[in-house]
Order: structure tokens, then sequence, then C-alpha cells
């Protein structure tokens, strides 16, 4: 049996997020006669399982690599990260990417492995064809695939798709990785499946989902759970549908039941604003619109106005970047007025239940 | 019959240069989003309209200049810069415009087959085209026909003006743009 039928009886979807077939994308990398480019970025925010895999499992990932890319194979990391270095002293062919969020995304690590920026390019057909950027710059066929999908391509091969196919539902198979972060004691890389309760993947990582703060499940690009909701769901695609969530690429960030939500929240899109690569209209200036409106919002605007006016924005900036970027913060924004709505008008009445966190304190944060 | 053909050539390359500098005009307006007022697909719709109707003014004034046979331009010399058996130096500067008038048409046509940038490498020619246009309708015109060469005037400062605008013009996409290019891409 060859390559592409056994990763197609396996059911392996792409792990950095996308959750793609990864026998499609196989077979048109050999039809094309792709280079591959291994993502070990860990680019979402929290992500931790690239790292892991290069860690533990180097010998099996480029195994898997080679399986995919032949001789064409390079290594993409987070430029300064120990991931990076582990990957040289393996004497691989690192690529090595800025230590920035969409760097790390399919198609700028395409265009920074054949001398471009690394930002994202517009997408006319899958790159794994060839192609051309927005400049016509000629574009080599180049298929990305995560470095957990590639080890997982060497253990499909190694044990075959039915060991595979006996883990996770049979809509999602197979074992994953999943980062937990936050409000936990232990943090770290969780060996999984799909359809495990969140409760018990959080439990892995010595966390307690009886008393945290809300849940975020995959990152900028994911979605908030209230503490209830994340107690009570399976870590699924079904499980997360109902939320907007997914699983996505492995992460979840458990908030801390003492520090107040929005303030966190706060952070994280203030943190979205800067990584736009400053290429399309909705992400470089929606994105530090719908950061402005959370901190208004925070520091305890009237919530009616400032909601309707973030509701209006996060619908206007979907659907409209490149490279999806503006799409995933805007559903983590919108899940995060409809967990926190309640807090939100605590914080317009002047007062925040979170903890001792008082509204001086607010200030300070979001000022910063 | 002669000199009807001397008369409308040089009224048609007069008329060529006015609209030329309609389109340049147009086009400094084009360069990013500057106006909430004027529609951008106006002003694009009109650049390209007028544009095409140049041409047409632009043809007659270079057929009428070769039929007419009071001075020597022939067909070749349409075509070849300064190879004009009359005033071929002027004469040339025409052609020369003339013939990056033809590369800007043909990719514009054939825009929807071609990179942006191999567009847009020829189109910027057109920075060059325009001021050749107006040398050579200035130095054309006698100066027994002041309207001839105040109209070449008028247009380097009409036009002038509007590159001097979108040279210094600022906008937001422009400058975030630039900010977040200083940061580390590559």
């Amino acid at each position: 049996m060859n390559l592409v039928e056994l990763l197609d009886q396996s059911g392996l979807t792409g792990r950095g997020g996308a959750a793609f077939s990864t026998a499609t994308k196989v077979r048109a990398a050999h039809e094309h006669r792709a280079a591959l480019v291994v993502n070990a970025c860990d680019g979402e925010i929290g992500a931790v399982k690239d790292a892991y895999v290069v860690e533990h499992h180097l010998a099996a990932l480029v195994r898997g690599a080679t399986l995919v890319g032949g001789r064409r194979v390079r290594y993409a990391a987070h430029r300064g990260s120990a991931t990076e270095a582990r990957l040289r002293a393996a004497g691989l062919d690192v690529l090595s990417a800025p230590a920035r969020y969409v760097s790390s995304e399919e198609t700028s690590l395409i265009s920074l492995a054949q001398g471009g920026l690394a930002r994202p390019m517009t997408k006319r057909q899958p790159f794994v064809m060839g192609g051309a950027d927005s400049e016509g710059r000629r574009i080599r066929p180049t298929v990305v695939l995560n470095a957990e999908t590639l080890w997982r391509v060497a253990q499909v091969v190694e044990h075959g798709p039915h060991w595979f196919r006996a883990q996770g539902l049979p809509k999602e198979p197979g074992p994953r990785l999943v980062g937990v972060g936050g409000a936990v004691s232990r943090p770290g890389v969780i060996a999984t499946s799909a359809g495990i309760p969140l409760r018990d993947i959080v439990a892995a990582a010595e966390g307690d989902l009886d008393r945290s703060g809300p849940v975020i499940v995959g990152g900028l690009g994911g979605v908030l759970l209230s503490r209830a909701e994340a107690a009570a769901a399976p870590w699924s695609t079904e499980g997360l549908r109902p939320f907007g969530g997914r699983p996505g690429p492995g992460v979840v960030h458990v908030l801390d039941p003492d520090a107040c939500p929005v303030v966190e929240l706060a952070r994280w899109f203030d943190h979205a604003a800067g990584e736009s690569a400053g290429q399309c209209g909705p992400c470089m200036f929606g994105l530090p619109a719908i950061a402005a409106d959370w901190r208004e919002l925070a520091a305890g605007a009237s919530p009616a106005p400032a909601r309707q006016r973030l509701l209006r924005r996060t619908a206007s900036v979907t659907g409209r970047g490149a490279c999806r970027f503006p799409d995933g913060v805007a559903g983590l924004a919108t899940s995060a007025l409809r967990v926190l709505s309640d807090h939100l008008a605590d914080h317009a009445s002047g007062h925040c239940a979170a903890g001792q966190t008082s509204r001086s304190s607010h200030d300070r944060v979001l000022a910063h | 019959m002669n000199e009807l053909l001397w008369f409308v050539s040089r009224a048609t390359g007069t008329a060529s240069i006015v609209l030329l500098t309609a389109v340049l005009v147009l086009g400094a307006l084009t360069a990013g989003r500057r106006s909430r007022a004027l529609s951008q697909t106006v002003v694009v719709g009109l650049h390209r309209s007028l544009a095409l109707g140049t041409s047409a003014f632009l043809l007659a004034h270079i057929g009428t200049a070769v039929l007419e046979t009071y001075v020597s331009i022939d067909w070749i010399s349409a075509f070849v810069p300064f190879t004009a058996g009359y005033r071929p130096l002027w004469v040339g500067l025409g052609t020369l415009a003339f013939d990056i008038v033809l590369a800007v048409v043909a990719t514009s046509l054939l825009r929807h087959r071609l990179s942006r940038r191999a567009w847009k490498a020829v189109h910027l020619m057109a920075f060059a085209l325009w001021p050749l246009a107006l040398v050579h309708g200035y130095a054309m015109g006698t100066s027994n026909e002041p309207l001839l060469r105040l109209v070449p005037v008028a247009c380097a400062v009409v036009g002038g003006l509007a590159l001097t605008w979108r040279a210094l013009a600022r906008h937001a996409d422009q400058e975030r743009r630039q900010a977040i290019l200083t940061q580390e891409w590559s």
C-alpha cells in the first residue's frame, strides 16, 4: 500500500489548525513534486506541541517529512527558539522565521522559503500547485505540514491505519497533542484524542475546571468558553461547534479565577492588533479598532453602544483578510462578548467582581 | 486640402495634450484612498475612458501630420523617434511619447493576462510620456500662435500641481503599511 492510501485509510488530518485531509495534501504534493516546509513554529498563542514533537520525536518527524518531501524538506521554527536550536543541532535545513503570529502561517512560510518576506500571500490556487504572489513573483510548488502531522504520518506508516483509527472519534481519528496553559499547575503538552472531555485534558495538566476562570480554546483564532461550558464540553469538532470553536491548533488556555478576564482579553486583543502584516485593511485597521473597543468596554464604557460597535466591527472584518487572521480574532471577540456580557455590565456599573482586582489596577494594566 | 490637414493636425495635437493632462490628474487621484466624496470607481472609470478617447485624438494628430505634405514626416517617423525630415528632435519627442502610449494602452488592455508587476512597470512610464508630450507641443507651437504654447504651459502647471499633491499627500493606509514594514519580516 502506498503512502497516500495509508493516510487516506487512517483519516489523518492536519494538526496545525485547519484539519484538512493529509492524504489529499500529500497526493497533491507528490503530483506537483512540491517541496515540503515542516511548520514547527508553534505560531498560535500558547502552542507548545511543535516544540514537544521536535524535542521528543525528532527522528520520527524526520522520517515522516522525508516520506512526504523527499530531499526537499525545510524545517521552519521561530527565530531564537529552543526548537530552532534543536533542529540546527540535528543538522537539518532550518527556515528561520520571525517570531510573529502571521509569519508562521502557511503562505508566509512559503513566501519566506522563496526569498520573500514572511507575510501571508493571497491564495489564488493552493501553493502546492505553484503559482504567483500578488506582485507576480513566481512561487514554486510547496506544501506546508505541521510538525505533529508529520510525526503522525510516520506513526501511521509504522503502526498502520487500524492502530491510528482505534483512537479518537470515527470522524476525527487518531492521537492528538494539546498544549494546556494558564491557570494550571503543570502547563505543557497533553497526549489525548478527539472526544475526550475538556475537563479531563485540563485535569491532566493539573488544572481544575470546577474552580477556574473562563477558558480560551484555540488561541487568538479560537473562542472563549465560560467555566461551566468548558467543564461540560468534549474536546472535538462536534463538541465545540455550539460555541463557534473547534480543536484547531490544539491550544487550551485556562484563565485565572482571581483575575479579571476582561483585562486578560484586552491584552490578547492588543497583542493581535500589533501582529498584523499590514497588507489587508480589515486586519491593519480592523484589529486595532476591535482592541480599542474592547479596552473601552473594559474601562467601563456604557455596554450597549460599545457592544453594538464591536459586533459591527467583528462582522465587517470577517472573511476579508487574505490569511483569515481577522476572522480568528473576530471569532474570539464575539465569543468573549457573549461569555463575559454580565461581567462587562459590572464594569459599566463601576465595580469588577473578579477577585481582589480593583478598578484602579485595571486602569493601570489597560493603560499599558 | 493640405492646409486643412495641417490645421487639423495642430488642433488634435493640442487637444491631445489637454486630454492627456486630464488623464494624468485622474491617475494621480487614484493613488490610495483619499477622498470619500469622490468615488474611486468614477475616477478610475473616467481615467480609462478618457485615456482611450485621447488615443483617438492622438491617432488623428499623427495621421494628419503624416498625410499632409507641407512638412516632411512619414509613416516610419510616426513610430521610430528622431527620423523625421522636419525638426527631427521635437517631432521625435512626440514619437517617443506615442510609442509609450502604445505600450501603456496595450498592457492595460491585456492587464488581466499580465502580472501586476509587469503592468505597473509599463504604466509608470506614463510619467515620462506626459512631459515628453508637453515639450513636444511647446516646441512645435510657433510664436505667432500664442495659444499653441500657452496650452502646454497651462497643462504643465495643472499636472505639476496634481503630481506634487500625489507625492506629498499622506494617508492612513500608507503610513500604517510603512510603519509595519519597518518591523522584522524576514
